[in-house]
Formats: structure tokens, C-alpha cells, sequence
């Protein structure tokens, strides 16, 4: 196990050292910010001394190895538009995308675990036909005119909810929705196919006729192996609507990494987008890391290839 | 009983003196005035590291400009300097700064911190969107006395007091020499003072900006709501809902929601006269596009006169916009002839289909031809890409086949270094109303300018053609030109130049569009011209004070 996990750190590292690079060289392909920056009757001359002041004006290849050096120390430099230290921004950020994206995950798992067992147990039935179309909307409805419906319903025409902004329990309903409702659907599903799977496997077939009850068949053997899939799928959802959730963040005005991520291309603003992907990078590793090792307890045949 | 009479009069005197002494309730100070934003740009409150226009919605509430606005007719007007002059010489301004004034923590506001904020504006550190001009032009301040300072330039410089308001640029904003010098730049941008109307509270980047009355008469005007927050919501369907709730008085639109902002029965105000949507053609100077059609100025007035601007103004805008002036020019505009202006361009900029396929036949192009079209828009304009559809459908109409490429604002402001994908092809702009036309043109055409429409002479190569040099040469006698009939004279034919040339066409003008919530807000007047209203929110009533009508 840890050599398993030993492995993993180092992949990890090359993927970030790779990460770096690529987005180093790639963002400075999508323009200068000093274009952006300046105004409409700026000269020359403006453009050059304004590229002075924000340090772009050393070859490309002097600039990364300046960001390299500094980065190891832990110095991410300042953002073009901030102008404050990219480590700050990040995470004065970050906890506010932690506080509706683990609320999304709840949501998800406590709808989509007892639907995605009864849909399967009930295969055909009413309410797989139910958990079906539920799940059939979640996938297809985008969620940013999802956002903008459940404004103007629980907001503008009943008036019980707030429209956006952080703030208090009130404000973390409608946000919760709109970003939990996609994972309802795509953990239902899984949930559902995957019991399927099981419930049609010869252990389950054989702990039946020893005689155990339906419960401790459906829930201490089959649900185990079910959520084996769904675990990796979380990993993945989890790390990407980290980083992802910027629809949800716009439509609600919730200051977080998503938009921040949006803001950073927007304006080339190159030290921010450099220091958000490396951070976003860094913490979608460590999270697919703690599923890979929840993964290896649960399944033992991991363990064992290891 | 005999003193019941002097008793009933001692109580009708206290009575009276309650009534003339107490201020009524509405003149009070009370209540938070809410307003959504799609933008707030770096949100940063140290004025010389804002470069975006945004800073006129969140810097300017507490930071006052050397020279202030015309509120009523748009333009230039008193400031922190209530008037100034220029020498007999021509090569300095003097400011005579007004009395009184006092900054958030009490000091008082003199000519040593003018002199100090210019000079801070002008420092490496800036990056405010004229610093590098101010450098340029400048060549040293003094202090004559507390409330007299000078302003030497380098040559005459006749538009100088107009950057230093906000109805042009930034650069004008006051900061407090004193309170820098002791807490620090630091500690400045963590914990700004200014002289505004509006104290400084609290930023959260990305989030909101929080402010407080002043409880002072100020020149400005005294707010009438006590508090006030500035919130970045950038999705505009959110942010008319924040004012259908009440959750927000204010909110900037585009004019997508205008529909939905009536059928609400909210209060829309559209500040008229804040932008022009301009095509341009590039690089028509240029030899080696001397066969493209747009080098021939029949194609270029053709493409003009197949654009129906009415359409686009009462379809695309909802009727939210006027029909254009040439380049850069608006009722406001100074040294210039508006209405000769307004007459020229209501026939020049006429609909006439018939007319210009005749045009395009007798340049030699009665089967079109194919034209590249670079559609993009400038942040706060999203609708600028709708426009650009439709024009380029009514040039379809007339024969011409577009190759039609959409780019992001960034992405085209790169394009435009070097130019060489946009030779001889069109693409969409904006110019943002401003009361001086001659900065756009020198921005649009001059040689040194990075959009050089009319040649360039850059890397020893000389492709600046007579009307290239007699643009030049125009444009600096209406900067230096001393005498106002001579500066309008000259300003006058520098439009016409431009204008007779159809290189940069202007479509429709455009308006500021804002959703106010009548139950919190009451009847104002925008500052015309000027979509931002961070000079404005002082001056708002709340909804008890003045109803709208």
C-alpha cells in the first residue's frame, strides 16, 4: 500500500511539473494583458512601458525559469489586476466553493443512493420509471437556466428564497440545486446500473440461498460493490466541480474558484491563471489520491495486484 | 387659570421650535443603496492601479477629480479645482482649488496633495490608462500657494484639464499626500480615505465594495441614503431579479433586458449618448491592397448606405439608441458643429439599398465580392455582436460575401498589432462618448496610433500617404490650437476628414441602460454621456423623497 501510494505522489509531481509548463507557455498564446489593460488611444510607447511595469518584458523562456525559481519558494507572484499575491486571491476564494460544493455532493448521495437501489430493485416499475425521467431531466437541463428558473420561482414570484449572493442557510438552497441536480442524475444512474450488475451476480445469488436476509443481500454485499464505481466517479465530480463550477458561481454571484478561473483568462491575467490551474491541478490530485486509496480498502483486489 | 394662556404659549413655542429645527424625515440620512454591477473591473481602490473604465462606478464614489463634470449637459465642469486657466504662453494650466474641502479623516484637501496625486499617477507604479501620457505631457507641477497649483507642460497642451476629470479619463483623482506619506501604499490600498461623498467601508474582491455617507455638506452633493454597497453579480438575468426583490435599487442592463425590465414595471433609465458601435476598414492605405475592393471609396460608401440603422436601433437595440453623429462625435462634443454634424450624417448615413449596388457596380463589383468581417465586442457592450450579424446580413444583401470570423475582445486587440489578418477585412468597434473627439481620431488615425487607419511609418517604412500626413498635421494644430474658433475650425475639418474617408463608420449611438427599483429609489438625472454613475449615486433620492413621475 505504501508503495501504492508512493507511485502515485510521484506521477503526481510530474503531472504538475507538466501542468506548469503547459500553462506557462500556452496562456501566453492568448494575448498580452497590456492590450487589454490599455486604452483605446494608447500608443506604442504606452504599451511598452506598461509592459515594463508588469514584468513582461524579459524572452519568454527567462520569464518561466524567474516563475519556476520563485514558485519552488512558494512565491506565485502578483496578479495584473489585483495586484496582490495570486496565493492570497486563490484562497480567499477557494473556501467559498468548498461551502456548495460538499452541500452538492450530500444532496446528490442522499437522492441518488436510495433512488438508484430502488430503481434497481423495482426494475421497471414505477418508481425506476420515475428515478428514470428525474434523471433523464437532471442530465439534459443545463444547469445555468436551471439557476435562472429556480430565481425566478423561489425568488421573484414566491419571494422565499434570495435571488444570489452569499449570506446565510437561505442562500445556499437554491446554489445547492441547481449544482447538485446534475449529480443526482449521473450517481442515480450509476448506482442503479451497477446494482444491477451485482444483484445478478453468483454471490449474491449464492448468499441468497444460504438463507440471508434481502436487507443484508442488498445492503451489506451489494451496495459495497456498487458504490466501487461511484466512488471513482466522485473523485472526478468532486475535483472538477472545484474547479468547474463556474456556471452555478456566475448565475448566483458567489465569488469563487470557478469564476475566478473565467476572470484569470478573460483579462490574461497569466500569474493568476498560472497559480489557479496549479493549485486546481495540485487539488483534484490529492482528492483522485484519497479515492485511489479508498478504492484499494474497498476493493482488496487492488491491494493485492499492487 | 390665568397662566393657561402663558402656559398654551410656552407649548406652541416649543411646538415651533421642533418644527423649524428638527429636519424632516426624509432629509435624514437612512437606508442602504444596493446596486449590481456586471463589472468591477481589478477592484482595486488605489486609483494608479485601476486601468479599466470600471473605476468610474467604484473609485469614484469617494475619490473626487481636479475637474468635475457638467452635470446637466455632460462634459467637463468644476471639481476639486473650481476653475483654471491657461498662460499667455500656452505652456502651463493653473488650478484654483476650491476651499474647504476635507479629506475622510479630517485633513484638509490642498493644492500639495494635487500636486502629489498627479505626480503619484504619473510614477512607473501606475498603471492608470493615461499615465504614460501624463508622462509624456507633462514637465513639472508647483504649489504655488494651498489652493493654487501649476501644471507646466511639454508644448502647448490645450485638452489638458479635460483628462483630468473623470468625463475623459482617470487621471485626475485626488489622494491624500499626507495619510500615504504616513500609513504607507500598502496600507493605503487595504484601508483607502478620499474626499468623495462616499467613505470607504470594506472591499471583497469579487464580491461587493461597501461605503458610508459623509454626514457633511459636500460640493458634490450630500448622499441622501446612508449606506451604500456595490455588488458584482455578473449574470444579468440575476441581477434584474436582485432588483424585481428589492435585493438591489440598481442594476446596469443591456438591451436584451429592457423587455423584461418594463414588463416588470421597474424604472429604466438609459443615459443617452455613452458609446458609438463603428465599423472600421483596414488597412486601405496599404499598396499592397490596392485591388482590394475597400481600397476604392465607392465600395466603402456603398457598404455604408446598405445598413438600415433604423432597423438596428428600433430591433436590436429595442429603441434604446439614436441615430449616430460621425466618429466620435456626440451632441455634447466641444469645438464642433453638431448640428451641421447631425444634418450631414442623417443623409450621408441614409438607407439606400439601389444606391449602393449602383456604387459597387461602378466601382466594378456588380457581382460583390468577398470581404472578411472580424465581429467582436468590448466588455459592458455584449450586444455589439448582434449588431455585427445584422450588419453583415444587410451587406450580404447587397452582393458581398462575408467571411465572417467572431473574436473574443482580447483575442482582436491582439489582432490589431501588426494588423496582418486584418488587411484590407472590416471588424467591429466602440468608441465610449467623451466630450473631446480629437483623443479617439488620434487613437484611430494618427501614424503613431496602434490603429494607424489611415498609414504608418513604422520600421522605416513610409505608409503615411498625403492624407496620412495632412491628418497628422491636423490633429496637432486642434491639440495646440489656442484659440477656441481656430480649434473648432480645425476640429471641424478634422471630422470631416474622417468622415469623407468611410473608414470608420459609425452605426448607431448607443445608451447606458440601467433597472431601478422605484419602492427604494426616486427620480435622478444621468450625467449624459456618462454610462457609469459614480458621480451620480450622491445625488439619488431615495424612493420617499422624490417619486418618479
Amino acid at each position: 500500500m505504501r508503495r501504492y501510494i508512493l507511485q502515485r505522489l510521484w506521477q503526481g509531481v510530474i503531472l504538475l511539473i507538466l501542468v506548469t509548463t503547459i500553462v506557462f507557455f500556452l496562456g501566453r498564446l492568448t494575448g498580452n494583458p497590456a492590450d487589454l489593460m490599455l486604452p483605446e488611444d494608447a500608443t506604442e510607447e504606452d504599451r511598452q512601458a506598461l509592459i515594463e511595469t508588469l514584468g513582461l518584458d524579459a524572452p519568454i523562456h527567462e520569464q518561466f525559469i524567474i516563475f519556476i525559481s520563485n514558485a519552488v519558494r512558494g512565491d506565485l507572484g502578483d496578479s495584473h489586476r489585483y495586484r496582490t499575491p495570486v496565493v492570497e486571491i486563490f484562497f480567499s476564494r477557494l473556501p467559498n466553493t468548498l461551502m456548495i460544493v460538499p452541500a452538492a455532493m450530500i444532496l446528490a448521495i442522499l437522492m441518488a443512493v436510495p433512488l438508484g437501489i430502488l430503481s434497481a430493485l423495482r426494475r421497471g416499475g414505477l418508481i425506476d420509471k420515475f428515478s428514470g425521467t428525474i434523471a433523464v431531466l437532471g442530465i439534459a437541463t443545463p444547469n445555468f437556466w436551471l439557476g435562472m428558473v429556480l430565481i425566478y420561482v423561489f425568488s421573484v414570484q414566491l419571494g422565499w428564497l434570495p435571488s444570489a449572493r452569499m449570506g446565510g442557510f437561505e442562500h445556499y438552497v437554491l446554489p445547492t440545486i441547481t449544482l447538485g441536480t446534475f449529480l443526482v442524475a449521473g450517481f442515480m444512474r450509476l448506482i442503479r446500473s451497477s446494482m444491477l450488475d451485482i444483484l445478478d451476480s453468483e454471490f449474491v445469488k449464492l448468499a441468497r440461498i444460504k438463507g440471508m436476509s434481502e436487507t443484508t443481500v442488498v445492503w451489506k454485499h451489494c451496495l459495497r460493490n456498487a458504490l466501487i464505481p461511484v466512488l471513482t466517479l466522485w473523485g472526478v465530480f468532486m475535483g472538477g466541480l472545484v474547479t468547474g463550477a463556474i456556471v452555478t458561481e456566475t448565475v448566483f454571484a458567489w465569488p469563487g474558484i470557478g469564476r475566478l478561473t473565467y476572470e484569470a483568462v478573460i483579462f490574461r491575467d497569466y500569474p493568476l491563471l498560472q497559480a489557479v490551474i496549479l493549485m486546481d491541478a495540485l487539488l483534484i490530485l490529492l482528492i483522485n489520491l484519497m479515492v485511489d486509496i479508498l478504492y484499494a480498502y474497498i476493493d482488496p483486489r487492488i491491494r493485492l495486484a499492487e | 387659570m390665568k397662566h393657561r394662556g402663558l402656559i398654551l404659549g410656552g407649548l406652541f413655542s416649543i411646538l415651533l421650535t421642533f418644527i423649524f429645527l428638527i429636519p424632516p424625515a426624509s432629509a435624514a440620512q437612512k437606508g442602504t443603496l444596493v446596486v449590481a454591477l456586471d463589472s468591477l473591473g481589478g477592484q482595486n481602490m488605489d486609483p494608479i492601479l485601476e486601468g479599466r473604465a470600471s473605476h468610474a462606478h467604484f473609485q469614484a464614489p469617494m475619490y473626487d477629480s481636479l475637474v468635475g463634470f457638467n452635470f446637466e449637459k455632460g462634459g467637463i465642469g468644476p471639481g476639486v479645482a473650481e476653475r483654471w486657466e491657461l498662460a499667455k504662453d500656452g505652456l502651463s494650466w493653473t488650478f484654483f482649488i476650491r476651499k474647504g474641502q476635507k479629506w475622510h479623516n479630517g485633513d484638509p484637501l490642498t493644492a500639495h496633495d494635487v500636486k502629489f496625486s498627479l505626480e503619484r499617477t504619473m510614477s512607473k507604479e501606475s498603471v492608470a490608462s493615461r499615465s504614460a501620457a501624463l508622462r509624456r505631457n507633462v514637465k513639472n507641477i508647483e504649489v504655488i500657494d494651498d489652493h493654487t497649483v501649476r501644471v507646466n507642460t511639454n508644448g502647448v497642451q490645450v485638452h489638458f484639464p479635460a483628462s483630468m476629470s473623470r468625463a475623459v479619463f482617470q487621471e485626475g483623482q485626488m489622494m491624500p499626500k499626507k495619510y500615504i506619506e504616513k500609513v504607507g501604499a500598502a496600507e493605503f490600498r487595504k484601508n483607502p480615505i478620499g474626499s468623495g461623498p462616499w467613505k470607504f467601508v470594506k472591499s471583497v474582491p469579487g464580491d461587493r465594495v461597501e461605503y458610508e455617507a459623509v454626514d457633511y455638506p459636500h460640493w458634490r452633493g450630500k448622499p441622501n441614503f446612508k449606506r451604500m454597497v456595490i455588488l458584482l453579480v455578473p449574470e444579468e438575468s440575476t441581477r434584474v431579479a436582485m432588483v424585481r426583490t428589492g435585493e438591489a435599487a440598481i442594476a446596469s442592463i443591456s438591451p436584451e433586458a429592457i423587455k423584461e425590465v418594463e414588463a416588470a414595471k421597474l424604472k429604466m433609465i438609459s443615459v443617452p449618448a455613452t458609446m458609438q458601435a463603428v465599423y472600421y476598414l483596414w488597412g486601405t492605405y496599404r499598396p499592397d491592397q490596392k485591388d482590394n475592393p475597400v481600397a476604392d471609396i465607392r465600395v466603402r460608401q456603398a457598404l455604408s448606405m446598405a445598413i438600415d440603422r433604423q432597423q438596428i436601433i428600433d430591433h436590436v437595440m429595442n429603441g434604446k439608441a439614436s441615430w449616430p453623429m460621425p466618429f466620435a462625435t456626440f451632441g455634447y462634443s466641444v469645438d464642433t458643429d453638431t448640428e451641421r454634424w447631425r444634418e450631414w450624417t442623417r443623409k450621408a448615413f441614409r438607407y439606400d439599398p439601389k444606391r449602393a449596388k449602383e456604387l459597387l457596380t461602378e466601382a466594378g463589383y456588380p457581382n460583390g465580392f468577398d470581404l472578411k468581417f472580424a465581429n467582436t465586442a468590448l466588455p459592458g457592450t455584449p450586444y455589439m455582436v448582434q449588431i455585427g450579424l445584422t450588419v453583415a446580413d444587410f451587406w450580404s444583401k447587397i452582393g458581398v460575401n462575408i467571411k465572417y470570423k467572431h473574436y473574443e475582445w482580447g483575442a482582436f486587440r491582439a489582432l490589431r498589432r501588426g494588423q496582418k489578418e486584418l488587411k484590407g477585412a472590416a471588424s467591429m468597434y466602440r468608441t465610449a462618448g467623451r466630450p473631446i473627439a480629437v483623443a479617439r481620431y488620434t487613437s484611430g488615425f494618427m501614424s503613431k496610433s496602434l490603429s494607424h487607419l489611415f498609414g504608418n511609418t513604422k520600421k522605416g517604412m513610409n505608409l503615411c500617404d498625403e492624407l496620412c500626413q495632412s491628418f497628422d498635421k491636423l490633429s496637432l494644430e486642434v491639440i495646440q490650437a489656442r484659440d477656441p474658433d481656430v480649434r473648432a475650425e480645425r476640429t471641424n475639418r478634422m471630422i470631416e476628414m474622417v468622415a469623407n474617408s468611410w473608414v470608420a463608420v459609425p452605426i448607431i449611438e448607443g445608451m447606458g441602460y440601467w433597472a431601478i427599483n422605484p419602492k427604494i429609489v426616486g427620480a435622478f438625472n444621468p450625467i449624459p454621456g456618462r454610462h457609469e454613475f459614480g458621480d451620480v449615486f450622491e445625488r439619488m433620492p431615495r424612493a420617499d423623497q422624490k417619486a418618479w413621475r
